[in-house]
């Protein structure tokens, strides 16, 4: 039969294996997950040469994984993790509660890593239930971007970017421009665009989410605030129209960016938006980055929220320490600025040497240090229904910027179903709580 | 109705809605083929300023090592195949061609196994092949093969009765035992039916998605259809030319098999409606 | 048992052994599994966790579940008819004797060869609101409608409106019929000639026909086409889910029991939820299913019985 060669091809491709890195023979081999591509997965592909080229012992093979929020945790259920990943800090609480992840105090204390090395909201965000479970890697805060073409042309001045959200939302009237049909042609801001930061949008009205116990807070003043802030949009610029338009908007990772096209004026994001700028933006592409507008009448100190990219050593990892060493060298200062550098970001680490900040590519880089040292900035939403409340959150926002529904009605369905969910998952921690608590201990008492 | 107006009619119908169908392809392969500039611009050109045949090799290389999860889809591709083939066939044979009490009741549930939805066992099945450590590995998507499918057993069954009982009864009474009146008889006889299971089997092994979704974790195991989507939910839009070229490029070998073996597909698909 | 009939019995048994030892792991065990699992809470790196029936109190108070059970159902209702319609209209088409047939049927049968992934990415493409296919086509005849009816009527941003959502995903749907195309099309070719003749000589016309004698003939093939089809779409997951890019669609029009079951295993860790989610579709499978065979008892007419 003709299917029988194709049979014997199959195996014989299947015979072929990657090649080996001639440098791991006669080395402990340290499987090591990251989701970064493109010129992030070059920065970190650096520094792990580096570390590869600065000892014999221990050789670090990094494999590139796409939805690592998923497939990290099914290898550690599947009893076949690698020995370190790079997660994100959201997803930290629901890993630690599904008793996916080592706990890090004796390690990093060993290491002589400690909570004074870095700025305070990063270390926070590393920590649960009172143990220590990652440690950063590359960093960012939320900020305000504007297109200071955009602003010239609308008789703003360029370099003043709006201080509240008032001033924001009368920014952005004059920047929006309609079509005589109803459609858009650009926009000044919408939320939805790039629709990141939904989870913490709240904060910028003063509120939070969470109590940190077992009670959402979505039924609090600023947040009725924030959806009501919400509800505003699809009544001045058409639910559909909004729609319409972000339809047409290109790859976020491309020159057809919104921002970049000049379709949105305003939009909220990273320090990392600046390389994309660089990548894909037109040469002649003006912007400024400042805070993200509170809802106030006086602005005081800058509100942000905090995110970053987090080392982890997965339960079921086969050298625990081996990895440890690894996070170490990466969170030492040289490695650390490199990383950070090579990504145009700041770093997690309180010390900053002057020559980074003297060499940094970023234009706005002290902005952003700012933003991540201010009293005002928090940790991105941690909570242990972050899946569904992320999930849940982004269909009623959207639901109420299409003007479906209206703020209240967002906020009072958000707040009954995560509400709800929140118990189920509080109420399985509860049933685990003693065992694990007792787990932990053990592992950090028990000798190596 | 004067036949030579109808068949015009007939003929404008099929012209029609031909088009209609083909109209998808041609978009597909004209997408792949334009900068990505061009695919973004409204109102939408049909045919590219110039063909960009280079969107091929730059959106394999986007997805990542496309070799690598082609050799992974063709090697469960064919394990799947192998594996059917023989397994659907020896229980196909002993649901037709031997007389055992219970038989029928059995078959019964072996009809009514395919009406389980796969969501139904697909958490059972997760965590049975993570007992089994087989998260993480191809196994879970080729092992199961081996233990025959109820649609293809019903299949071969179908055939296997049309063949005469008298074949059988004479091998017995020379002294034949039963797996050599099934490998040197009744096989040979039935080619053609192993053939469209062959096929099958492939073009669903080709076009699985959930399976590999969930069962598959590490990169170096994905097989295509898991590739192409890892391109699509690449943050941020999407780069509707890479997209289609490698839509293109993973639709290819399906309609190239089908050409090879157009006969035998037809005919089998037809032949399970039927029956 | 005779020692004839207990040596065909181990012979049978010993030919359906690989089915058998498929059967008991991976259909049995799972089943039980699953039931035992929908009691429980279970999350993936834990022990099931026995609660009771807290699960099946939950999905009848879960207002995502009504609404993916309720887009489930409107996408089966406006799918199975509109396909099989579709299908049997080609399939006579293709029945004439009008030349360059095979290249028609192999133009209609393509489609439905194309793995689900390519398929979605490109009626992704497809249903894009600003620079789709779909849209481009519509563009002018909608443009003329709205002159005519004289209100705007702009082409549906499919995959961005809760209410053409679940419509772009039947069109996906129908372009995919060429395989039950194929099936009805052997059908009719085996409908003996002479029932065709022994009605025109009654002096029927085509509608009549098709009636009275295509009708009647084909439905056994319609009959299995249409469980087959209820069995499938009912459980549909890969082309929404690839649509949304894992995600729900607007509005949630695009959640289908089989992607809310999904996002309870593997991005909630609600596993013990998700069993009792799929059971309660095996349920619904199995009633829709007998309702079909109900039906279908009084109405479908097999020659020869």
């Amino acid at each position: 039969m003709r299917l029988l060669p194709i049979f014997f091809c199959g195996l014989g491709l299947a015979a072929c294996s990657a090649p080996e890195d001639p440098r791991a023979r006669g080395r402990l081999v340290l499987e090591y997950w990251e989701k970064w591509t493109g010129y992030e997965g070059d920065a970190i592909a650096a520094v792990v040469e580096d570390f590869n080229n600065s000892q014999e012992r221990i050789f670090v093979r990094r494999l590139t994984v796409s939805k690592m929020d998923q497939k990290l945790i099914l290898a550690t259920s599947g009893r076949n993790p690698p020995d370190v990943a790079g997660l994100w800090n959201t997803y930290l609480p629901a890993y630690v509660e599904n008793n996916a992840l080592l706990p890090l105090d004796r390690l990093a204390a060993e290491a002589s890593i400690g909570e004074e090395d870095y700025i305070p909201v990063f270390w926070e965000m590393c920590r649960h239930r009172g143990h220590l479970w990652a440690l950063p890697t590359t960093p960012s805060v939320a900020a305000l971007h504007w297109n200071k073409k955009i602003f010239r042309e609308a008789g703003l001045d360029p370099d003043q970017p709006p201080r509240t959200l008032a001033e924001l939302e009368r920014f952005n009237e004059k920047i929006t421009r309609k079509n005589p049909d109803g459609t858009l042609d650009r926009i000044g801001h919408m939320p939805q665009e790039p629709g990141w930061w939904m989870r913490d949008f709240n904060r910028w009205f003063g509120g939070k989410v969470w109590d940190g116990e077992s009670r959402l807070l979505l039924d609090s003043e600023p947040n009725r605030r924030f959806f009501a802030w919400l509800e505003t949009y699809p009544r001045r610029f058409g639910g559909p129209a909004m729609y319409r338009l972000r339809g047409g908007f290109g790859n976020f990772a491309s020159p057809e960016n919104p921002f970049f096209t000049g379709k949105v004026a305003m939009v909220m994001h990273g320090v990392w938006l600046n390389n994309f700028i660089r990548n894909y933006a037109p040469p002649d592409f003006e912007y400024g980055a400042a805070a993200f507008p509170a809802d106030e009448e006086n602005p005081s100190d800058p509100v942000s929220v905090a995110e970053a990219d987090i080392l982890v050593i997965p339960a079921g990892s086969r050298h625990p320490r081996e990895a440890m060493e690894f996070i170490r060298y990466v969170q030492s200062q040289a490695a650390m600025e490199k990383l950070c550098l090579l990504m145009k970001k700041f770093t997690p680490l309180r010390e900053v040497s002057p020559g980074f900040l003297e060499n940094h590519p970023h234009p706005y880089l002290g902005v952003f240090l700012e933003l991540a040292r201010s009293p005002r900035t928090a940790p991105i939403l941690n909570i242990p229904s972050f899946n569904e409340y992320s999930n849940d959150i982004e269909t009623n926002v959207n639901e109420v910027l299409r003007g479906a529904l209206t703020g209240e009605e967002g906020r009072t369905r958000l707040s009954e179903r995560q509400q709800k969910a929140l118990q189920d998952k509080l109420a399985r921690w509860q049933r685990v709580a003693g065992i694990r608590e007792a787990a932990w201990r053990r592992e950090l008492d028990e000798a190596p | 109705m004067n036949s030579k107006i109808s068949r015009t009619l007939v003929w404008i119908a099929l012209l029609t809605v031909g088009t209609l169908f083909l109209l998808p392809f041609g978009w597909m392969v004209s997408t792949s083929l334009k900068p990505l500039a061009e695919t973004m611009s409204v109102p939408p050109r049909w045919l590219p300023s110039s063909p960009q045949w280079h969107n091929y090799p730059d959106a394999m290389k986007a997805m990542g090592p496309f070799w690598i999860y082609a050799r992974n889809t063709l090697l469960l591709a064919t394990l799947n195949v192998v594996g059917t083939v023989l397994s659907s066939a020896l229980v196909a044979y002993g649901f037709s061609r031997i007389d055992w009490r219970g038989r029928d009741r059995v078959f019964f549930v072996l009809l009514m196994t395919m009406m389980i939805p796969f969501p139904v066992v697909m958490v059972p099945l997760y965590a049975l092949f993570r007992e089994l450590g087989w998260i993480g590995t191809l196994a879970p998507l080729w092992v199961p093969a081996f233990c025959a499918s109820a649609f293809h057993v019903f299949l071969l069954r179908q055939f296997f009765l049309t063949i005469p009982r008298e074949l059988s009864e004479a091998a017995r009474i020379d002294g034949c035992s039963e797996w050599r009146i099934f490998w040197q008889i009744i096989l040979p006889l039935t080619r053609p039916a192993l053939l469209t299971v062959a096929l099958f089997q492939f073009m669903a092994t080709w076009n699985d998605f959930l399976g590999p979704l969930i069962f598959l974790t590490r990169q170096a195991d994905f097989t295509l259809s898991l590739g192409l989507q890892a391109l699509q939910s690449q943050q941020g839009g999407t780069a509707w030319h890479h997209l289609m070229a490698a839509s293109t490029l993973v639709v290819l070998p399906v309609l190239a098999l089908f050409f090879l073996t157009q006969k035998s597909f037809l005919r089998g698909i037809s032949t399970t409606g039927l029956k | 048992m005779s020692p004839g009939e207990s040596t065909r019995l181990r012979q049978g048994l010993g030919f359906i052994l690989p089915w058998l030892v498929g059967f008991l792991f991976f259909s049995l065990y799972p089943l039980l599994a699953s039931l035992w699992f929908s009691l429980c809470d279970y999350s993936v790196l834990a022990s099931p966790v026995f609660i009771g029936t807290k699960n099946f109190t939950d999905m009848a108070t879960d207002p995502v579940f009504w609404q993916a059970l309720r887009n489930t159902l409107a996408f089966a209702f406006a799918a199975i008819p509109l396909g099989t319609s579709l299908a049997i209209g080609l399939a006579i088409l293709l029945n004439q004797p009008v030349r360059g047939r095979g290249f028609f049927r192999t133009v209609f049968f393509l489609p439905s060869l194309v793995p689900v992934i390519s398929l979605a990415i490109l009626w992704q493409w497809i249903l894009n609101g600003q620079m789709g296919l779909l849209n481009t086509l519509l563009h002018y005849p909608l443009e003329w409608v709205g002159h005519w009816l004289g209100t705007p009527c702009p082409p549906p941003d499919w995959l961005n409106d809760p209410h053409f959502a679940l419509w772009g995903l039947v069109f996906t749907g129908l372009w995919g019929t060429g395989h039950a195309m194929v099936i009805y099309l052997a059908g009719l070719q085996e409908i003996p000639a002479e029932l065709y003749e022994a009605a025109e000589l009654d002096g029927t016309n085509a509608w009549q026909r098709f009636r009275h004698v295509t009708l009647p003939m084909l439905s056994p093939v319609i009959f299995f086409n249409v469980i087959m089809g209820v069995i499938g779409t009912l459980q549909t997951f890969a082309v929404p889910f690839i649509l949304t890019n894992g995600g729900d669609g607007p509005g949630r029009s695009l959640l289908f029991v089989a992607t809310y079951i999904y996002q309870n295993a593997f991005s909630y860790w609600n596993m013990g939820y998700a069993c009792s989610l799929a059971l309660f579709l095996f349920l619904l499978i199995a009633l829709i299913t007998l309702w079909v065979v109900r039906i279908g008892e009084k109405r479908v007419h097999y020659a020869g019985r």
